[in-house]
């Protein structure tokens, strides 16, 4: 009797703040008939999510992976543990497996029907990347035949001669590229996979965190993160203005072949043109060879930070959404001393797998008030996005390991 | 033209004038490329919005995982020929320390710049971020300096 009565207070203290969540959206700003729900109040800090058919919802994080379940359908979740020893970014779900990866390696746990945490033991699916400190996360999608496509970011800024020092020239060829600022190919469905043995699909990019299959066009899409400090390298071309601004995060299609300009190149969003980077006698207006390297298909803000990329297919959100392409942007560090920026999810407008209008802030409000102009001191920062089977977007933050699920309509 | 666009240019004719009547360095001198507003800032704050700013932030806590602070450092408040040095060579990524390099970006060594500047950007910092220790001279950066092998 007591225990139920204590019960009841437990749940009615733990009732109340969730649907003071609900009626403001947690603070968060989204467009007219959205709502925003906390699903999870954060277990350290989070990077990209993926959510089972069943619901259940699995984030990787720097301290490990966590698998969290609703069990009372209240939208919250009440079941949650650490499994693994993988510290990484990407989580995905494919056919009965769970896909991990750290800054070394894929690996794949075995999901049997009804486990919440994998009872089988870890495969490796592809291991051995060198270890870096720089634009290290192992990032990567898979396609519907279990191709593996992953994102092995480049350990440098702009391929100097001595990274991040003014004035040093670009190393021309760039040899980074030959092992990094690409995306390699694995057989997803193989096991114990060398770094060695992938195939070089597509180069030229500098860190593409945000790499998506786009299921409607059956192609692989990135929004690669943009090079820093044009300034403070180069400061007889550019000024901190200048650096703020100018060079794009660029959403491309990513294709077999392909190269898209790093580190020779980048997007200039004054100029809308490609130029030359400094490194390799730019001279902040020098344009790039003309047909070389694609434009983006959208040329998002500097340093707003792509950190994941996801097509919605689901059922939930209004028409206008579908196949459209959703992006979780960190924010900026390297926008200082002018004011950071990024820090929400915009949705893309797509068709035919080109995008149609210009993009929309979808989620804001995640940093707040932010005090010193310090990305550190965010609220939160959204950095992982997934679609439920209900159609609901959920969307995750790297400071606390928040996780919001956005839904249209009641 | 209308009169107000005369005008307006007229002005600017006069402002350029003004800046050419002064001191011009010699043509061959790149020059940086200014920001929009006059800096009337210290020098050493200046400096450090130069150099430093863009990693290590306006309020010296760098950010997480990407560029470590220099808030609550032992290195910012210590002796003052040991930070210069560890300035001059690369902070935590000189070759010297790389055990102490946890964070994702590098930093390159700042020995490039004068005696002056630097001392003008360590008495800066201490003051700031240091918990207010001495300030610099240019004459410790230069003793410091003399002891790094040759470039």
């Amino acid at each position: 009797m007591r225990a139920t009565r204590f019960a009841k207070v437990v749940s009615l203290i733990l009732a109340l703040p969730a649907a003071t969540m609900a009626a403001d959206n947690d603070g968060l700003t989204l467009p007219p008939g959205f709502s925003a729900t906390v699903v999870q109040e954060g277990q350290g800090g989070g990077r990209h999510l993926a959510v089972a058919a069943s619901g259940d919802i699995y984030l990787a994080g720097r301290d490990g992976l966590v698998a969290m379940r609703d069990k009372n359908g209240d939208g919250k979740v009440d079941e949650s543990m650490k499994l693994g020893d993988v510290q990484g970014t990407e989580v995905r779900l494919f056919k009965n497996w769970l896909y991990v990866s750290d800054n070394v390696g894929v690996y794949r746990y075995p999901l049997k029907k009804g486990e919440l945490a994998p009872t089988g033991p870890r495969q490796v699916v592809v291991a051995g990347f060198p270890m870096e400190r720089q634009h290290a996360d192992k990032t990567f999608a898979l396609d519907p035949k279990g191709t593996l496509y992953v994102n092995v970011g480049a350990p440098s800024n702009s391929c100097q001669e001595k990274d991040r020092q003014e004035g040093s020239q670009g190393l021309n060829p760039c040899p980074i590229l030959e092992k990094y600022g690409g995306v390699w190919v694995f057989d997803g469905n193989k096991t114990d996979q060398k770094a060695t043995d992938g195939r070089r699909f597509a180069t030229g990019m500098r860190n593409a965190v945000a790499i998506e299959w786009n299921p409607a066009q059956n192609a692989l899409y990135s929004v690669i993160h943009g090079r820093d400090s044009i300034d403070t390298l180069f400061p007889t071309l550019y000024n901190a203005e200048d650096n703020a601004t100018r060079q794009a995060e660029e959403f491309h299609q990513i294709t077999d072949g392909g190269n898209y300009g790093w580190p020779y190149t980048f997007f200039d969003t004054k100029l809308n043109k490609r130029v030359v980077a400094p490194e390799y006698g730019g001279d902040s207006k020098k344009l790039s060879e003309a047909g070389k390297y694609p434009d983006p298909l959208v040329a998002f803000p500097a340093h707003w930070a792509p950190n994941d990329l996801e097509f919605y297919q689901g059922k939930n959100f209004p028409a206008k959404y579908q196949d459209g392409a959703f992006i979780a942007f960190h924010g900026s560090w390297n926008r200082a001393p002018e004011p950071q920026a990024g820090y929400k999810v915009v949705f893309q407008p797509m068709k035919d797998g080109k995008p149609s209008g210009t993009y929309e802030v979808f989620a804001d409000g995640f940093a707040g008030e932010m005090a010193d102009n310090n990305p550190r001191n965010a609220k939160y920062r959204p950095v992982g996005l997934a679609v439920g089977p209900d159609g609901s977007l959920y969307v995750a933050d790297s400071q606390k390991g928040r996780v919001w699920r956005i839904r249209y309509g009641k | 033209m209308s009169r107000k666009r005369s005008l307006a240019l007229l002005g600017a004719v006069a402002v350029v004038g003004c800046a050419l009547g002064g001191e011009t360095p010699p043509a061959d001198a790149p020059q940086e490329k200014p920001d929009a507003a006059v800096d009337s800032r210290p020098a050493g704050q200046r400096l450090y919005a130069r150099h430093c700013l863009s990693c290590h932030q306006a309020d010296g806590w760098g950010v997480p995982n990407m560029q470590p602070p220099i808030v609550g450092g032992t290195w910012v408040k210590g002796d003052p020929k040991a930070l210069a040095l560890f300035v001059m060579t690369g902070g935590f990524d000189s070759a010297q320390r790389k055990e102490g390099a946890t964070s994702h970006n590098v930093m390159p060594p700042f020995r490039q710049l004068s005696d002056e500047d630097l001392a003008g950007i360590l008495t800066y910092i201490r003051a700031k971020f240091g918990g207010g220790a001495s300030a610099v001279a240019p004459a410790e950066v230069a003793e410091a300096r003399a002891t790094l092998p040759p470039t």
